[in-house]
């Protein structure tokens, strides 16, 4: 995939504090990318950069090619931006607020019209459309924000901590929204403390601290790549005792241990039966993909038999809080 | 089809909505009548069975609403125009402004007419009142449409000081006290300076130097600097059988033609304001296109 963002060392200084540091950066396009890191991380910075609301001291960004310091204007064309708050106006109902900021991007008259019922039906706001904004619930009000940031039908959308201060369910809605605006094309950027969430919607992420990128890619790779080891669950069907002790003799597996027992504790006696099985057996593996492949044949080719051999992934949570140090 | 400016929509719609611009306009007015009602019931008791007591109340009368009128929009027009951007900014509305495509100028301008529309307003509702002083006679065509003028003036140029601190600044509380502080300055310190000035040079300054080209001009130009000096002196002319656009200086040696103070006071008025809108789009400005190339070029100077 070609990416839709790309950036070459970033740099914003505030002063003497160093918001990004030679940040470089690449989205393709289509992806829907979680932007991590603590308060203070250069997030929004970068965000903000890319929506042309910032200039960068050095370094350069650009977004579909089109370099956001160079041709602002063409880059606002491409980009809806979504900040952490909603702007209410006082005063405004639901289509007037898409209509003003219809106008505002340029579209036509007749166009606007038919474009703000289709967006307040994409966000489910369809009846609300002669509702006053200021009575909306917060989650509505995102919805609202991201049609908003849909007006212009822009191919990349920078989602400042959407979610943030949402109930549960608008949560739901809200992922569920940014799901089909992925199905319909559209590269989503979106910044979040909820990492469990992020690692759902997510194609690729990329994990920021003090102004520094640490890691970045698909999701699924860095989960692998970032953990210290592999998590690996084996459910026996028959032959648990000779699986346990293969394993536990194998030179890749760190740590054994049985499904329900805490980490760290080695399997203990007595040797498993296969009459109150299946058992399922987790076993920290250091090895690479051939290493693991020759496990599942050391163990087949040993009579065990194996209904389940899949590599656990952990979850975000364990991998930003190895990668990041927790400085700001 | 041509669109009208989207800022100016929204504004207007938003102002107009709900009682508080009719309220407003409806406590403008009475202010203004009250004053009328007032004036009229002192001066004709005082004037009695005067063959020109009819030209007499329809001079005060034109006047005052002239003056009132001009107070209230010195005050209300800054008042408009300080929270507009600034507001934005509080209500966390100006980044998504910022990044859509409207340009700095569309933004602007869009905030300073829907101000100007309700100044416009406002000043438009006075004729009907004003036009009572026709009613006595007294006042000529000319006087009406010069004090039309000097408040349309004085409402662009104070809305103006208004959007520009709400461009610099981000809240509406310092923007307003910013932009009636500038004002306070400006009606109050011109006048001031005049009578400090005034009383220096009084006595101790030859004549040569206050019949002097340069003096005159000088003076002319501090004096028109302010609204009520300005279109006072151009009625005190008017009233002398003046020319409406001229003024005729008589120094001992020769005759200086100025501008009428009127005429002065809106070419400047207009110069300032046009400055102080270039200043305020150059705040809105977010990432401008070709900084880097300015950057570049520096960098590339700097390193010989």
């Amino acid at each position: 995939m070609t990416p839709i963002v790309e950036t070459h060392d970033l740099t914003r200084r505030y002063g003497t504090n160093l918001a990004l540091d030679h940040l470089n950066l690449a989205i393709p396009e289509g992806a829907i990318f979680g932007f991590i890191g603590p308060n203070g991380a250069g997030k929004t910075t970068t965000m903000r950069i890319l929506t042309t609301l910032l200039p960068p001291t050095s370094g350069e960004a650009r977004v579909a090619g089109v370099s956001v310091t160079r041709e602002p204007r063409v880059v606002r064309r491409l980009v809806g931006f979504m900040p952490d708050f909603f702007g209410v106006y006082d005063n405004m109902k639901s289509w007037e607020y898409l209509d003003f900021f219809g106008r505002s991007y340029g579209i036509p008259a007749q166009r606007r019209q038919q474009l703000i019922g289709e967006l307040l039906e994409l966000v489910d706001l369809a009846h609300k459309r002669d509702e006053p904004v200021m009575s909306l619930s917060r989650g509505m009000k995102q919805r609202l924000s991201l049609a908003r940031a849909m007006m212009h039908d822009p191919r990349l959308l920078i989602l400042d901590e959407p979610a943030s201060g949402l109930d549960p369910r608008a949560r739901i809605e809200l992922r569920e929204l940014l799901k089909e605006l992925r199905a319909m094309g559209k590269t989503i950027m979106i910044s979040s403390h909820i990492l469990t969430e992020l690692a759902e919607m997510c194609t690729h992420i990329g994990i920021i601290e003090r102004g520094k990128l640490l890691a970045a890619g698909e999701v699924q790779e860095i989960l692998r790549t970032m953990r210290p080891h592999r998590i690996v669950e084996i459910r026996v069907v028959a032959g648990a005792a000779r699986a346990e002790e293969l394993l536990r003799t194998h030179p890749d597996v760190l740590e054994l241990r049985r499904e329900g027992a805490r980490a760290g504790t080695e399997v203990e006696e007595p040797p498993l039966d296969d009459e109150t099985g299946p058992h399922t057996l987790l076993a920290d593996f250091a090895g690479d993909e051939h290493a693991l492949g020759d496990l599942l044949a050391l163990l087949i080719a040993e009579g065990v038999r194996i209904s389940h051999f899949a590599e656990q992934f952990g979850d975000l949570e364990d991998i930003f809080l190895h990668v990041t140090k927790g400085i700001v | 089809m041509l669109e009208l400016n989207p800022i100016l929509v929204k504004d207007l719609r938003s102002r107009m909505r709900g009682a508080r611009a009719y309220i407003l306009l409806t406590i403008y007015l009475l202010i203004l009548a009250g004053v009328t009602l007032l004036l009229y019931a002192a001066i004709s008791r005082d004037i009695g069975s005067d063959l020109n007591a009819g030209r007499r109340i329809g001079q005060a009368l034109f006047f005052t609403i002239a003056t009132v009128a001009l107070i209230e929009v010195c005050l209300i027009t800054p008042v408009l125009t300080s929270g507009s951007i600034a507001g934005e900014k509080e209500r966390q509305t100006y980044d998504l402004l910022v990044a859509s495509l409207l340009t700095p100028w569309q933004i602007v301008w869009g905030k300073l007419v829907s101000a100007l529309a309700f100044a416009l307003l406002l000043i438009t509702a006075i004729v009907p009142v004003m036009s009572l002083a026709f009613l006595f006679g007294g006042v000529g065509l000319a006087e009406v449409l010069i004090a039309i003028v000097g408040l349309i003036v004085t409402a662009i140029l104070y809305a103006t000081i208004g959007l520009f601190w709400s461009a610099l600044l981000n809240s509406s509380l310092g923007a307003t006290s910013f932009a009636i502080g500038t004002i306070i300055a400006l009606l109050l310190g011109i006048p001031f300076l005049i009578v400090i000035v005034s009383l220096i040079l009084g006595s101790s300054v030859p004549s040569d130097l206050l019949d002097s080209v340069w003096f005159i001009y000088l003076s002319r130009f501090v004096a028109a600097l302010h609204p009520f000096i300005a279109l006072g002196a151009t009625a005190s002319q008017l009233a002398g059988g003046g020319d409406t656009f001229f003024e005729v200086v008589r120094t001992g040696s020769t005759n200086v033609v100025v501008p009428s103070p009127w005429v002065l006071y809106t070419v400047l008025s207009l110069i300032f304001s046009t400055l102080l809108l270039a200043a305020s789009v150059r705040l809105v400005q977010p990432v401008q296109p070709g900084a880097d190339r300015k950057k570049r070029v520096r960098k590339a100077v700097e390193a010989g």
